[in-house]
C-alpha cells in the first residue's frame, strides 16, 4: 500500500502544477516518521497519566486538555486576541524602528561609535528584568506589555540590521564604485537586497521571542491575556486549562513566525536559506 | 600605438609609521592601446593592489597614473572590471545582472538588449539568460560576469584572476573564449594571474612582478601568433617562454 501511495504522489508531483492536495501528500510522505512520533508522544502522555495514576491537579491527559479548553474557548480566544495584540504591536514597532535605525548606525560613524556599543551592552542585559519596572511605571494596561515585547525583539533586529548593512562584499562595493552610481542608486540596486537575508535573521529571532516577552510581562502584572490566564488557572490547580493556554500561546508564536517566514520567501526567494527549504 | 595607461613611480604602503608595510612599487609602466598585458607574480606580491590602483578603487601612496590622457583620482567608470569572486548578485538572472551594470550607470537596459544577446552568444550563454547565478556552474558564472564587465563597452578591461577558482578544463575553455573576444573587440586588457601558462597563452606582454614588495622586474613580449590554439601551445617557442619565466621565479625562490 505504501508503495502505491509513493507512486501516486510521485506521479502527481511530476505534473507541472502542484495542487495543495499534492503538496500535503508529499509532505506526509516526507514527514510520516515525525507525524507518527508526534502522535505517539501524546498517546504516551495520555496513557501514562492513567497508568501511573497521576493526580489530575498535577498533570492532565491531553484529551482532558482539549475537552476543558473547548469549554473555555471564549475566554481563551479573547485572551489570545489580547496577547496577540501586545505581541504584534510590540514586534511591528521593533521592526519599523529597528530596521531604519540599524541602517542609520551602519552608515553613520558617529552613531557607530556612540549608540552601537551602547546597544551591544544593553543586549547583554536580560530585557525581561525591566518588566516589573515598566509595570510599576505604566500600570496593568497594554502599553507596558507592548514595550517589553518591543525591547525583547528590538535588539536582535537592530543588531542584525547593522551587521547586514555593513557586510556587503568587497567585490560588490568595488563594483558599485566602478559604475559611478550614487549612494541612493547603489543602495536600492545592491546594498538593500544584499542586506535582506541578514535582516531576516533578526526578524525571525525577534518573532520567536515576541510571545515570550508578552507572556512574561503578563505573568508579572496584568488582568487579562494568555500569560495572566496560565498563571491564574495554575494557581487554581487546573493544569488542563494551563496547557490549553500554552497551546494558544504556541499557536500565536507559530503564526507570527509563519508570517515572517512567508514574507522572507516572498521577498528573497533567491536566498540559499529559502531555496534549501523548497522541494 | 599610443600609450593608453601610464604609471610613473607608483607605490603603495599600507599602514603608517613603524607598522607600515611597503606593499608595492615604485613601478613605471606604459601600456599601449589594444595591449593584452598580464601581471604575473606569486600570491601577495601586490599585483591585485596595482590593478585596483589603476582602476582608482585604491589610493596610491605616491606616483602618478594616467589613463586615456586623464590622471586617475578616484574610481574610473570608463573601464570594465572582473574579480576572482564575481560580482553577480543572486537576486537577478544572468541577463538581469548584465543589465545591472547599465542601470547603475543610468543607461536604459532595453536600449542594449541586442548587445547583451550578442555578448551572451559570444560566451555560449544565450540559453541561460533567464537563469539565476546559483543555477550555473562556476565557469558559466564567470562567463556571465565577463559579459557584465563588458556590456558598457569599456576600452580598458581589468581582470583580477577571473579564472582563479575554476577547474583546469573550464579554465582552458574560457581562456579560448577570452582570446576570441579580445581579438574581435581589441580592448586593452590588464590580466592579473599567477599561472605562467595562462599569461603566456593570452598576453601580448607579460609583466613579471617580484615577491613583496612587488616591483615590475621585467616585461616580456610574447611574440607568438594569435589565436594561440592547441598547435601554438604545443610549440617549442611556447614552451621556451614558459621555461624562461619559470627560471625567473625560481631565481626568487618562489618555485
Amino acid at each position: 500500500m505504501y508503495v502505491t501511495f509513493r507512486r501516486y504522489s510521485a506521479a502527481m508531483a511530476s505534473s507541472k502544477k502542484t495542487s495543495f492536495g499534492v503538496r500535503v501528500l508529499t509532505w506526509i510522505e516526507r514527514s510520516w516518521m515525525f507525524i507518527v512520533f508526534f502522535i505517539g508522544f501524546f498517546l504516551v502522555w495520555e496513557w501514562s497519566v492513567t497508568l501511573f495514576d497521576i493526580p489530575r491537579y498535577i498533570l492532565t491527559p491531553p484529551s482532558l486538555v482539549v475537552e476543558k479548553g473547548w469549554a473555555d474557548l471564549d475566554r481563551l480566544l479573547y485572551y489570545t486576541y489580547i496577547t496577540g495584540s501586545e505581541t504584534v504591536i510590540g514586534y511591528v514597532a521593533a521592526v519599523v524602528i529597528g530596521l531604519p535605525l540599524g541602517l542609520a548606525i551602519a552608515f553613520s560613524s558617529i552613531l557607530r561609535r556612540t549608540v552601537y556599543p551602547f546597544f551591544v551592552c544593553i543586549e547583554m542585559v536580560p530585557k525581561i528584568a525591566f518588566a516589573p519596572l515598566f509595570i510599576s511605571w505604566l500600570g496593568f494596561g497594554l502599553l507596558p506589555k507592548v514595550i517589553i515585547v518591543f525591547l525583547v525583539c528590538f535588539f536582535p533586529i537592530v543588531l542584525n540590521a547593522i551587521l547586514a548593512f555593513n557586510s556587503l562584499s568587497e567585490e560588490l562595493t568595488r563594483f558599485c564604485r566602478s559604475t559611478g552610481a550614487g549612494p541612493v542608486l547603489s543602495f536600492i540596486k545592491v546594498r538593500l537586497p544584499a542586506a535582506m537575508p541578514q535582516c531576516f535573521v533578526g526578524f525571525k529571532y525577534g518573532a520567536i521571542n515576541a510571545t515570550v516577552g508578552a507572556a512574561i510581562a503578563e505573568f508579572i502584572g496584568s488582568d487579562q491575556g494568555l500569560g495572566f490566564y496560565i498563571q491564574i488557572v495554575t494557581g487554581n490547580m487546573r493544569p488542563d486549562l494551563a496547557f490549553a493556554g500554552i497551546f494558544f500561546l504556541t499557536l500565536l508564536g507559530l503564526a507570527l513566525f509563519g508570517i515572517v517566514t512567508l514574507a522572507e520567501r516572498m521577498l528573497i526567494p533567491w536566498h540559499i536559506s529559502v531555496r534549501r527549504n523548497k522541494t | 600605438m599610443n600609450p593608453l595607461i601610464e604609471l610613473t613611480d607608483v607605490a603603495k604602503t599600507f599602514g603608517q609609521g613603524a607598522d607600515a608595510v611597503h606593499a608595492f612599487g615604485p613601478v613605471d609602466l606604459t601600456i599601449d592601446d589594444g595591449d593584452f598585458i598580464s601581471f604575473l607574480g606569486p600570491s601577495g606580491c601586490g599585483k591585485s593592489t596595482l590593478m585596483l590602483m589603476v582602476a582608482g578603487l585604491l589610493e596610491r601612496t605616491s606616483g602618478q597614473i594616467v589613463l586615456g590622457g586623464q590622471p586617475v583620482d578616484g574610481p574610473r567608470t570608463d573601464i570594465g572590471i572582473m574579480f576572482q569572486d564575481n560580482t553577480l548578485v543572486p537576486w537577478r538572472t544572468v541577463r538581469g545582472n548584465i543589465e545591472l551594470q547599465l542601470e547603475m550607470r543610468g543607461i536604459d537596459p532595453t536600449s542594449a538588449a541586442d548587445r547583451i544577446t550578442v555578448l551572451l552568444q559570444s560566451v555560449h550563454l544565450q540559453d541561460f539568460a533567464d537563469r539565476f547565478p546559483y543555477e550555473l556552474s562556476g565557469g558559466m558564472q564567470q562567463r556571465a560576469a565577463f559579459c557584465q564587465a563588458m556590456v558598457h563597452d569599456p576600452q580598458i578591461m581589468l581582470l583580477d584572476e577571473p579564472l582563479g577558482k575554476l577547474d583546469a578544463m573550464t579554465r582552458e575553455q574560457i581562456r579560448t573564449d577570452l582570446q576570441t573576444l579580445w581579438m574581435q573587440q581589441k580592448p586593452t586588457v590588464i590580466f592579473v594571474t599567477h599561472s605562467i601558462e595562462e599569461a603566456v597563452q593570452l598576453s601580448s606582454r607579460v609583466a613579471i612582478i617580484t615577491p613583496r614588495p612587488g616591483r615590475v622586474e621585467k616585461i616580456i613580449p610574447i611574440d607568438l601568433p594569435f589565436p594561440r590554439d592547441f598547435e601554438v601551445k604545443n610549440s617549442p617557442e611556447f614552451a621556451s617562454y614558459v621555461r624562461d619565466i619559470q627560471e625567473i621565479f625560481r631565481g626568487y625562490g618562489v618555485i
